[in-house]
């Protein structure tokens, strides 16, 4: 059985497993609306806000392969911009459904398209995310046109993909860079609030995406010979180690400029984090398996195909909690002493631990996201290859 | 209603509560009171705040006694308002403020009464020359709660949803130890930090102070909860109080004569909101908005009405005469959380 057979059905029975689980969380949702969730009115964002801050990063980092491949025309990549696009609109998909199931009122939010606040980090991200599926499905579609025309024609689209590639550049900074100011923007959250997180989730964003890639395209590779293949993942392995190293120094900085007054600002917060009741989130789920494990496998097995998509499997899976670090930690702290005291509810606390229901509806997203994939691979043809005149 | 009554009992006469009843009748059925009705109560309370303070201590004790007589008045009234309330057909918002006579001025009066006056002349001006603003003072509050839980009935919130806690801490170590009891309402900054997250445009804050929420705009994203410095805002989750109780139909305390709450309207930005399936404000941020049903007619805030220790203060901070500007100008008068620049328009002293 080869490699893509293997992970087809692998995929699709993760799709149906994750799907069965997760529709009694999805109904629960339609059903019961946000009864059944774990946050409440002091902790207001939780498993969903972060999972959409982490598929969008899968993303836009999906998006710079392509970038790669249609603007500065690395020919490591060049068999896989298609596929990039694919990956960036059913993680973009997924996203929005997870943002949309996080919604108190989700219908109304598609009036934010045309009206949006624009003072609002969070109205820009209805008119940027609009354009971004707008530009990604262009870009597909012209990507795949290229491949069916020859001469002048596959010049003219050549170019407009070039178009269209580097204005996905500032698109995607935008969109993702503005995620993170709507965290950073709130000035009464300190853990959140800062110049720095914008960047983060840039970093975040392209190192998860690229990581995310690099195990797709080990597994759905185009046809190529043996020496083009190991080139493409020695490349998206390279990337992704110098996309996790930047991360990495940006995160100890973040720790150390954090922790430096333990009894002062986000101090404690970081304590939390590092020491807190759900350590194991960062020691375990982000440092071992999301940072340690892949630096070894991208610099000690990095001529190894299998090794760098596992490091790159690794990342993009355990990034989930990053987010959640970055999320939760910002809210544990009560505006005012005492507050959680005064008016006694279940909504009304600052503990968060997701309920089963929001991890139900959060597999059944990751089993949507992965079946646009699947089907979009199937129905579309990213693997054909017309040749560059 | 009940909130008069404890009014009608502090003053001791029933007639305040008569005037309460025409007030309503006056607003919101359009019923005029005639002027006969008015003299009564006008000389009734003349005789009655002219009197010593020592009579007025004694009528004040059998004044306890006269409110309930009062409140049961009222009640047999209730049907009016009852009615007003129930169906909401009866109920006028957008005819504008008619003024009512209130008694005349004494010196020591209540400050319930001066700050009704201090409502009736903010309402004179027009609203953007009106600044509403609340003075707490943290001396007098005891910590009953029983602003939370009126404002909870005014509003008719739902379980998870709070407008107005109270916090209590204990503060110092034994055996010097004091304990410190904060009403937390929304604070109507002049900066306020959750109106310019909104993505929906579906917050704002009114050329009077007031910050509102269009329930039917809110897309329940919950950002403006974050942004919030100091926790005002909760999310409606649909919760019932009834969630979980014994169905037992034609019984006493069945689920849905318990329920009976859970389905009346309440009146927030002088629309009926009625909690049904997912419609607003089920999934909306909500807040304290002042009571503008209530001082758009000239009522006081349920809050300041209800608080039986007289510790909070409500009217037109513009307004050089108004109590809460007298009170906002004492040097103890400080605002929470100065250093976020938000420029509360609640007050406090402590």
């Amino acid at each position: 059985m080869t490699r893509e057979k293997m992970g087809n059905i692998l995929v699709w029975i993760l799709i149906i497993g994750f799907g069965a689980w997760g529709l009694p969380g999805i109904l629960d949702r339609f059903a019961n609306g946000h009864v059944n969730t774990a946050y409440g009115s002091y902790i207001p964002w939780g498993l969903w806000i972060s999972a959409y801050i982490w598929l969008i990063g899968l993303s836009a980092g999906a998006l710079m392969i392509s970038v790669m491949t249609y603007v500065f025309g690395i020919g490591a990549v060049k068999k896989v911009g298609k596929m990039a696009f694919l990956v960036a609109i059913a993680t973009l998909v997924g996203a929005m459904m997870a943002v949309g199931l996080d919604l108190g009122h989700p219908l109304r939010a598609f009036s934010l398209i045309l009206d949006p606040n624009l003072h609002s980090m969070m109205g820009w991200m209805a008119v940027l995310y609009s354009a971004y599926f707008v530009t990604l499905c262009v870009e597909l579609y012209f990507a795949i046109k290229k491949e069916q025309v020859r001469g002048e024609k596959q010049k003219s689209i050549k170019k407009i993909l070039v178009v269209l590639g580097i204005w996905s550049i500032p698109l995607a900074f935008a969109f993702h860079g503005g995620v993170g100011g709507v965290f950073a923007n709130v000035i009464a959250k300190p853990y959140w609030h800062g110049p720095m997180l914008p960047i983060v989730f840039l970093a975040g964003a392209f190192l998860s995406g690229g990581a995310l890639f690099a195990t797709v395209a080990y597994i759905w590779r185009p046809s190529q010979s043996k020496e083009e293949f190991l080139k493409m993942m020695i490349f998206l392995g390279k990337t992704t180690l110098a996309l996790l190293i930047l991360d990495e120094i940006l995160e100890l900085s973040e720790i150390y400029v954090g922790t430096f007054y333990s009894a002062y600002g986000e101090g404690h917060l970081w304590q939390q984090i590092l020491f807190g009741q759900y350590w194991y989130t960062f020691w375990i789920v982000h440092i071992l398996i999301g940072v340690l494990i892949p630096l070894f496998l991208l610099t000690a097995k990095s001529k190894s195909p299998g090794a760098i998509a596992l490091a790159g499997l690794l990342i993009a899976g355990s990034f989930l909690a990053v987010r959640l670090n970055i999320v939760i930690p910002g809210m544990l702290d009560p505006e005012i002493k005492g507050i959680a005291d005064a008016w006694v509810h279940s909504k009304l606390t600052f503990s968060y631990l997701p309920s089963i229901m929001e991890w139900q509806v959060l597999l059944f997203i990751v089993a949507v996201v992965m079946a646009v994939f699947m089907i979009g691979k199937k129905v579309l043809p990213i693997y054909q290859t017309a040749g560059d005149e | 209603m009940k909130s008069w009554n404890t009014i009608c009992a502090y003053i001791g006469t029933k007639y305040m509560s008569e005037l309460y009843t025409d007030i309503l009748k006056n607003n919101f059925k359009g019923v005029a009171m005639s002027k006969e009705e008015l003299s009564r109560v006008d000389e009734k309370l003349t005789l009655e705040t002219d009197e010593s303070r020592r009579d007025f201590l004694d009528k004040f004790s059998k004044g306890i006694f006269g409110g309930l007589i009062a409140s049961g008045v009222v009640n047999a009234l209730a049907p009016v308002q009852a009615k007003a309330n129930m169906d909401g057909s009866n109920l006028n918002f957008s005819e504008p403020f008619k003024p009512f006579d209130l008694p005349p001025e004494t010196p020591g009066e209540d400050g319930i009464l001066r700050m009704m006056r201090d409502i009736q002349r903010a309402l004179k001006k027009p609203i953007e020359q009106r600044h509403w603003k609340m003075v707490i003072d943290l001396r007098k509050c005891v910590g009953c709660d029983a602003c939370s839980v009126s404002c909870a009935a005014e509003n008719k919130l739902p379980p998870g949803v709070i407008y107005r806690p109270v916090i209590q801490q204990e503060i110092g170590s034994y055996p010097n130890v004091g304990h410190v009891t904060l009403p937390r309402p929304c604070m109507h900054c002049d900066e306020p930090p959750c109106v310019p997250v909104c993505p929906a445009e579906a917050t704002w804050k009114r050329p009077d102070g007031i910050v509102v929420v269009d329930y039917d705009q809110c897309i329940g994203c919950r950002y403006c909860l974050n942004a919030c410095p100091y926790d005002a805002r909760t999310f409606d989750f649909g919760m019932e109080y009834i969630d979980g109780a014994a169905d037992a139909p034609k019984v006493f305390l069945g689920k849905e004569k318990a329920g009976k709450y859970e389905t009346e309207a309440s009146y927030e930005y002088e629309k009926e909101w009625k909690r049904e399936g997912d419609q607003s404000p089920i999934g909306n941020a909500r807040k304290c908005h002042f009571c503008i049903p209530r001082i758009e007619k000239g009522m006081l805030p349920e809050c300041v009405v209800t608080c039986i220790g007289r510790a909070t203060y409500f009217g037109d901070g513009n307004d050089p005469q108004s109590l809460v500007s007298e009170l906002i100008a004492l040097p103890n008068a400080f605002r929470l959380k100065e250093e976020v620049g938000t420029h509360p328009s609640v007050y406090y002293i402590k």
